[in-house]
C-alpha cells in the first residue's frame, strides 16, 4: 500500500507547479503519461471520470503563482556532496586543461620569442622607446599643444645632413647613432 | 674604541620565514657519492620552489599540469605567451632553478633539462572584508599557494602512448586469469 493510500483519501501535500506529483502514482497508468491519478482508491478500470474533478481542483490549486516563501522551498539544491574524485574528473577533464601552444616561433630580428600572427614584444618594445624619445624632441621643438606645423617631419641622428629630398620638411634630432632597423630614405 | 661589534636582538631574526626550510628545499642538500667508472651516468636533479604565491593552488595546478614532462625551453616558450597570472611567477622560478643549475649543481648545458615534477601546494589562507552596497559585506579568502619544480639534465623523456582499448582488454582478460579460487587444493 502506498503511503497516498495510507492518509485516508487525501490527496497528497506535496504538489510541484505544474501540478503533477512529485512520485508517480502507477496504479492507473499501465505505461500512459505522467500525468498521475490521485484517487487514493484502488486502481479502476476507467480513469477518466474519476481523476477529472480532484485533477481539476488540483491544478486549480497549484495554478496559482506560489508565494516567495513556498518558492524557497522549490530552490535548486544539490542532494548530496561531490566527492573529491567526481570534483577532479571535472576539473581534470581534457576541455579545461590549457591547450599546448603550437604558433611560437622564433623572431629573426632579435632572437626573442613571438607568437606567428603578431608582431615580437621585444621588437615592438625598442620600437616604441625610440619612438617616445622622438615625440620628447617633437614637443621641445613645438612648445606646446596645437602646434604642429603643416609640412612633414624627418628624423635625423648624430652626424646625418638633410638631403636634397628634405628641403620643406621639418629636422627633428637625436643625439645618438642612428638605429640599425631605422632606414634612412 | 671598543672592537667588539653589537648586534641588536632585532637584526639576527629579521624574518623566520627565511629561515624556515621545507622539505623541498632541504632536497637539494643531498649529496651522493661520487659514482664509480662503470656506473650508468645519474642525471643532475635541481629542487626549487617559491612560497606563498598570491594565487589559487587549483588555477596554478592548470599551469603545472601544462609543463610537466616538457623541456626547460619548451616550458618557458607555453609560459610566456599563457595569459594566466601564475605563468609569469612559474617562469621566473624556472629561470631561478636554471640558474642554479648552471651555477651550482654542475649542469653543462642549460637547455639540457627537462621538468621531471611540477607541482602545487595550499599556502596560508586569510580573510579579508569585501564591502558591498547598504552596509552589507561578505569575506573575502585570499589564497595563496606554493610551486615546487625538480628539473632533471637530460632531454626530455618520450611521452606515453595513450592507452588502447586493446591494451584495456588485455589487463581485464590478465586480471580474470589471476583469480583463484581460495582454500582450494
Amino acid at each position: 500500500m502506498s503511503h497516498y493510500e495510507q492518509r485516508e483519501g487525501k490527496p497528497p501535500v506535496k504538489t510541484s507547479p505544474k501540478g503533477f506529483t512529485t512520485s508517480p502514482r502507477y496504479c492507473c497508468n499501465k505505461g500512459r503519461s505522467p500525468v498521475t491519478c490521485l484517487s487514493p482508491g484502488p486502481a479502476l478500470a476507467v480513469q477518466a471520470p474519476v481523476v477529472l474533478p480532484e485533477a481539476a481542483e488540483d491544478a486549480g490549486e497549484s495554478g496559482e503563482v506560489p508565494s516567495f516563501l513556498e518558492s524557497v522551498l522549490w530552490m535548486a539544491a544539490p542532494k548530496k556532496r561531490r566527492s573529491i574524485e567526481v570534483n577532479r574528473c571535472r576539473r581534470r577533464d581534457h576541455r579545461k586543461l590549457i591547450k599546448v601552444k603550437r604558433n611560437i616561433d622564433v623572431c629573426p630580428e632579435c632572437g626573442h620569442l613571438k607568437l606567428k600572427h603578431a608582431l615580437c614584444g621585444y621588437c615592438y618594445a625598442k620600437v616604441k622607446a625610440e619612438t617616445q624619445q622622438i615625440r620628447r624632441e617633437i614637443q621641445k621643438k613645438e612648445g606646446g599643444p596645437f602646434k604642429a606645423p603643416t609640412v612633414e617631419t624627418v628624423v635625423l641622428y648624430d652626424g646625418e645632413q638633410p638631403t636634397e629630398k628634405d628641403e620643406g620638411k621639418r629636422i627633428i634630432e637625436r643625439a645618438r647613432k642612428r638605429p640599425s632597423w631605422f632606414i634612412q630614405n | 674604541l671598543t672592537s667588539g661589534r653589537v648586534f641588536p636582538l632585532s637584526c639576527i631574526h629579521t624574518s623566520a620565514s627565511l629561515e624556515k626550510f621545507g622539505k623541498w628545499e632541504k632536497k637539494n642538500r643531498i649529496v651522493y657519492p661520487p659514482q664509480l667508472p662503470g656506473e650508468p651516468r645519474r642525471p643532475a636533479e635541481i629542487y626549487h620552489c617559491r612560497r606563498e604565491i598570491k594565487y589559487s593552488k587549483d588555477k596554478m595546478w592548470y599551469l603545472a599540469k601544462l609543463i610537466k614532462g616538457m623541456s626547460i625551453d619548451q616550458a618557458l616558450a607555453q609560459l610566456e605567451f599563457s595569459d594566466k597570472k601564475g605563468a609569469k611567477v612559474i617562469k621566473e622560478v624556472l629561470l631561478e632553478a636554471q640558474e642554479m643549475a648552471v651555477r651550482k649543481h654542475n649542469v653543462e648545458f642549460k637547455s639540457n633539462l627537462h621538468i621531471a615534477e611540477s607541482l602545487t601546494g595550499r599556502g596560508h589562507y586569510t580573510k579579508q572584508i569585501r564591502y558591498h552596497g547598504k552596509g552589507m559585506f561578505g569575506i573575502m579568502k585570499l589564497s595563496r599557494c606554493h610551486y615546487f619544480v625538480k628539473l632533471v639534465e637530460g632531454p626530455p623523456p618520450p611521452p606515453e602512448p595513450p592507452k588502447t582499448g586493446f591494451d584495456q582488454a588485455k589487463e581485464y582478460v590478465q586480471q580474470l586469469r589471476n583469480r583463484t579460487i581460495t582454500h582450494s587444493l
